[in-house]
């Protein structure tokens, strides 16, 4: 079966500053693989390693992409071959941008059986891309995969729902964000490292695709600030349970938060 | 010069950081130490992820790899599992006297079990009257009827033995006029009959186990002589640089750990109405420590690259050894002084540290030896 994984670039968190006027610094962040897309990743490679066929690592974004340590990254972690679309003007793209940018790359990867996702972004996690994604190729989209089976041409699935765990059988191709229980990641070892450097890569910029409705954006970011830091209080409380109850409420009430 | 790592030593280092802190943190390690146990678990998972054949041929499973990429996996071994980078690095000398001196039967057996997980080869060298001082050795190995050889003597410091499938053991023959013309090198199977293995308490390293072993008649067969006979110091010496080195690169992480806990503790501590961190003296400590992460490090990248060049570092690997071993206790030292009583609890990882840390200035050759090997070569440079 072929499956083609989708996955984003975010900037390191450990490597966010925020400045003390409130705005984000990522002017020194490391970009990498966001959390949630290495589940969709492993998920892939087990899929492709128990069935046959391939896993295409595909993604979108600015120049970061096109980072050769970032390339080898994805592809040291068992994708085949490795497609980006890489270009400047999405940077800061919403996840309608994104996803009608993977649809259009989606049409020039030719056959598939399934796309997989992660469940949301490390960065911004709003969670929509994958589903965007299967409506823009008006395929079955399912999100909260926590496991996916092959058999027979068809996809034998569970999702994890808030109560229950849905079992579904789902045709191909279809589209699965999956959750971050569905498997625990391997760690690329030297050999796969190695490896990763000869294996194929294909980059586009925008030019090279047909992407509905060009660059339009969905969402406008009016700005991103960080919350105000504030100095403990180092209030302490002491007496007996009521007293320091009343205390408590007194206290909270003086900061507004009651 | 360019000091940044390759792309893929970056990758490596990453991956490995991240099966350390699934499979090997903190806690985890601590109490191994406390229960005396060997990190079974943590050495499985670097073999299931390709660790433990970095440096070994491909003909057996492994992966190529040059000396600086083995010393920076120690490196990170060292700051967040300092117990398994000590096994690391002392499995290093034996993997390389193995795939130099071993017979092609001998290499798939043990290097292919170390690939899936096997505790190192142990080495066998010091007895209770040799230390660095290998001439003394007493255990002999004797040829019975061209078939068997028969081995007696004792072993002690043999680290690793009581886990290890085999001793790479060192005997001598005791009619040889010249003693280092006379040593032979045996890969002893441990479950072989006549051998009887004791741990020795020690004061650090206790998940990395020191014993001593008793070798009453035992017999094995011709096919275990490793190389050839007489030859064994030959063949010893020729791996000891690279292991030093491997050893010397993991007690910079350990130092490094050590540093980044006093730092966090100095940054946290009040007294006085301030964090200790504020006070000059604690700040001239830290910055001490720093410059000599910075240094230690910078001198195993040295020694590395040239080894990796195929250069000689007969004197130059002795001088970081010394160094390293001597500066990184010191910083372990001194974040235990930063952490006062916190640093000498059982509760702080600190205090195993540096525990851990200061058999290093004796194992693999003590200071002395180090300045014996380096001290002679520097004046002959300048000899008329």
């Amino acid at each position: 079966m072929n499956i083609i994984v989708c996955y984003k670039l975010v900037p390191d968190p450990e490597d966010v500053v925020a400045k003390p006027d409130g705005s984000i610094s990522l002017d020194q962040a490391e970009w990498i693989i966001s959390d949630y897309d290495l589940m969709a990743i492993e998920a892939a490679v087990q899929l492709v390693e128990a069935n046959g066929g391939k896993v295409m690592a595909l993604s979108v974004g600015p120049s970061q992409l096109a980072n050769s340590k970032a390339k080898k990254d994805v592809l040291s972690r068992g994708p085949d071959e490795l497609y980006l679309v890489v270009d400047d003007g999405l940077r800061d793209a919403d996840t309608s941008l994104t996803a009608r940018t993977l649809a259009a790359a989606v049409a020039k990867l030719g056959e598939f059986d399934l796309i997989l996702t992660g469940e949301g972004s490390a960065d911004l996690y709003f969670q929509q891309v994958g589903m965007q994604l299967g409506e823009l190729l008006g395929l079955p989209t399912f999100n909260a995969i926590s496991k996916v089976e092959w058999s027979g041409g068809k996809l034998a699935v569970e999702r994890s729902l808030e109560d229950e765990v849905e079992a579904l059988e789902v045709p191909a191709p279809a589209v699965l964000a999956v959750t971050t229980d569905i498997n625990q990641p391997r760690l690329p070892s030297m050999k796969e490292i190695l490896k990763a450097g000869k294996k194929p890569v294909v980059e586009w910029t925008l030019g090279d695709l047909a992407v509905q409705d060009g660059l339009a954006q969905r969402v406008e970011v009016l700005s991103v600030r960080s919350p105000k830091q504030v100095n403990r209080k180092q209030i302490r409380i002491e007496g007996k349970p009521e007293e320091a109850a009343q205390a408590l409420i007194g206290h909270l009430s003086k900061e507004g938060v009651l | 010069m360019d000091f940044r790592l390759t792309e893929e030593q970056e990758l490596l280092m990453s991956s490995l950081k991240e099966l350390l802190e699934r499979e090997a943190p903190e806690s985890y390690i601590a109490e191994l130490d406390e229960k005396h146990e060997f990190p079974w678990k943590p050495w499985k998972a670097l073999a299931d992820n390709g660790f433990l054949g970095l440096g070994i041929d491909e003909k057996y499973g492994g992966t190529p790899a040059d000396v600086l990429t083995q010393c920076l996996v120690a490196d990170v071994l060292g700051k967040y599992a300092f117990p398994v980078g000590v096994i690391y690095g002392l499995g290093v000398i034996t993997i390389r006297d193995i795939e130099q001196f071993a017979s092609d039967e001998q290499k798939a057996r043990v290097l292919g079990g170390i690939i899936k997980g096997e505790p190192p080869v142990a080495l066998g060298i010091s007895e209770p009257q040799a230390g660095s001082d290998a001439a003394g050795l007493k255990t002999s190995a004797v040829l019975e009827g061209d078939e068997e050889w028969v081995i007696n003597g004792q072993k002690i410091y043999c680290t690793l033995s009581n886990v290890a499938k085999y001793i790479l053991l060192m005997t001598r023959d005791s009619k040889a006029e010249n003693p280092y013309k006379g040593m032979s090198m045996f890969l002893l199977p441990t479950d072989t009959k006549g051998v009887r293995i004791n741990p020795l308490p020690k004061v650090g390293w206790w998940s990395v186990p020191t014993c001593e072993v008793f070798l009453d008649d035992v017999r094995l067969p011709k096919s275990a002589l490793v190389g050839t006979v007489n030859n064994g110091w030959m063949q010893l010496m020729a791996n000891f640089e690279i292991e030093r080195l491997i050893l010397s690169a993991s007690c910079v992480g350990a130092a490094e750990a050590a540093y980044e806990d006093a730092a966090t503790y100095a940054n946290q501590r009040v007294q006085f109405g301030q964090p200790i961190g504020n006070f000059q003296m604690i700040q001239e400590k830290l910055v001490d420590m720093a410059i000599k992460i910075e240094n230690m490090r910078n001198y195993y990248y040295k020694i590395a690259w040239m080894m990796d060049n195929k250069m000689p570092v007969r004197h130059e690997h002795a001088m970081a050894k010394l160094y390293i071993t001597q500066a990184s206790f010191e910083v372990i030292d001194d974040a235990m002084q930063i952490l006062g009583g916190m640093g000498y609890m059982m509760a702080h990882r600190i205090q195993r540290l540096w525990r851990d840390v200061r058999v290093m200035r004796i194992g693999g050759g003590t200071d002395q030896i180090m300045y014996n090997i380096a001290g002679p070569q520097l004046l002959k440079k300048f000899k008329k």
